[in-house]
């Protein structure tokens, strides 16, 4: 059961295009609160809830060196995902594309 | 539906319900849209009754094939929906599925638009998907971080061929 709540928690956090934005961005290296705050048109107040929220599901990790928050994503948990849902889902929307394409160009 | 184990997609395609089912049980035309290219797929049994066998290979070069799929038809609705399992294989035996065992459900339905399409995938238990990779099973486990991010981050829009 307890697998369950953690792919459960990871999901919900991957649900929002922000939080899903930080995750991209994460995936090129580790990058300071500030730094990933700045590229969302959001406030920083609710760009911190989506960092708590990404950090308490377990995908990304932060550090604070004196002023400076750095987050850097966690490749593990991403795994869980990648290895389940997002990827089988992945499958079946390309296939399913594929099988439109050839249902309607087909003479 | 389990929204924590099971997936499912839902597409309006513009073509009649009949032409879908063609592309589903004619043999020639399942191997032409299955698996992605530039794999190339083979079928061997494509078997669309209660209990028939669904047995694929797959080959990266066109020139070796392995096997891809050993599966069993569960259902068969004719233009109405099919049904599939790969945890019992085409000889009805039980099955230890890799890479996911899955049980994979298409409806097909009349739509102003042509054909409303859905798929819905049950999975099993991740806790046994997860022994599975203790024990070395795994695949996709080793993917690069970035391409996995984007994979998350960006929903799959229409593959390339």
């Amino acid at each position: 059961m307890a697998k369950y709540q953690e792919l459960d928690a990871v999901l919900v956090a991957l649900a929002d295009p922000t939080r899903r934005g930080v995750v991209r961005r994460l995936g090129e290296g580790p990058a300071s609160v500030g730094d990933l705050a700045g590229a969302f048109p959001i406030t920083l107040p609710s760009f911190l809830k989506h960092v708590r929220t990404l950090e308490s599901a377990g995908l990304i990790r932060t550090a604070k060196t004196g002023r400076v928050r750095t987050c850097v994503l966690n490749r593990e948990r991403l795994a869980v995902v990648e290895d389940w849902l997002a990827e089988q889902r992945s499958v079946w929307e390309q296939r399913t594309d594929r099988l439109e394409r050839f249902v309607t160009e087909e003479e | 539906m389990n929204p924590e184990l099971d997936l499912s997609l839902q597409r309006v395609i513009r073509a009649p319900r009949a032409k879908i089912w063609q592309a589903w049980t004619d043999p020639g035309k399942f191997a032409q849209w299955y698996l992605p290219a530039p794999a190339v797929c083979r079928v061997d049994r494509l078997e669309v009754r209660p209990g028939g066998g669904l047995v694929t290979r797959m080959s990266e070069d066109g020139v070796t094939f392995v096997p891809h799929m050993d599966a069993v038809f569960l259902l068969a609705e004719e233009l109405e929906r099919i049904v599939f399992t790969n945890t019992i294989d085409s000889s009805w035996r039980p099955a230890d599925a890799h890479p996911v065992p899955l049980t994979a459900e298409i409806t097909l339905a009349e739509h102003p638009e042509g054909t409303d399409y859905r798929v819905l995938v049950r999975h099993g238990d991740p806790a046994a998907r997860k022994r599975h990779e203790d024990m070395g099973f795994s695949d996709g486990w080793g993917a690069v971080t970035d391409q996995l991010a984007r994979a998350v981050a960006e929903p799959a829009g229409p593959a390339s061929r």
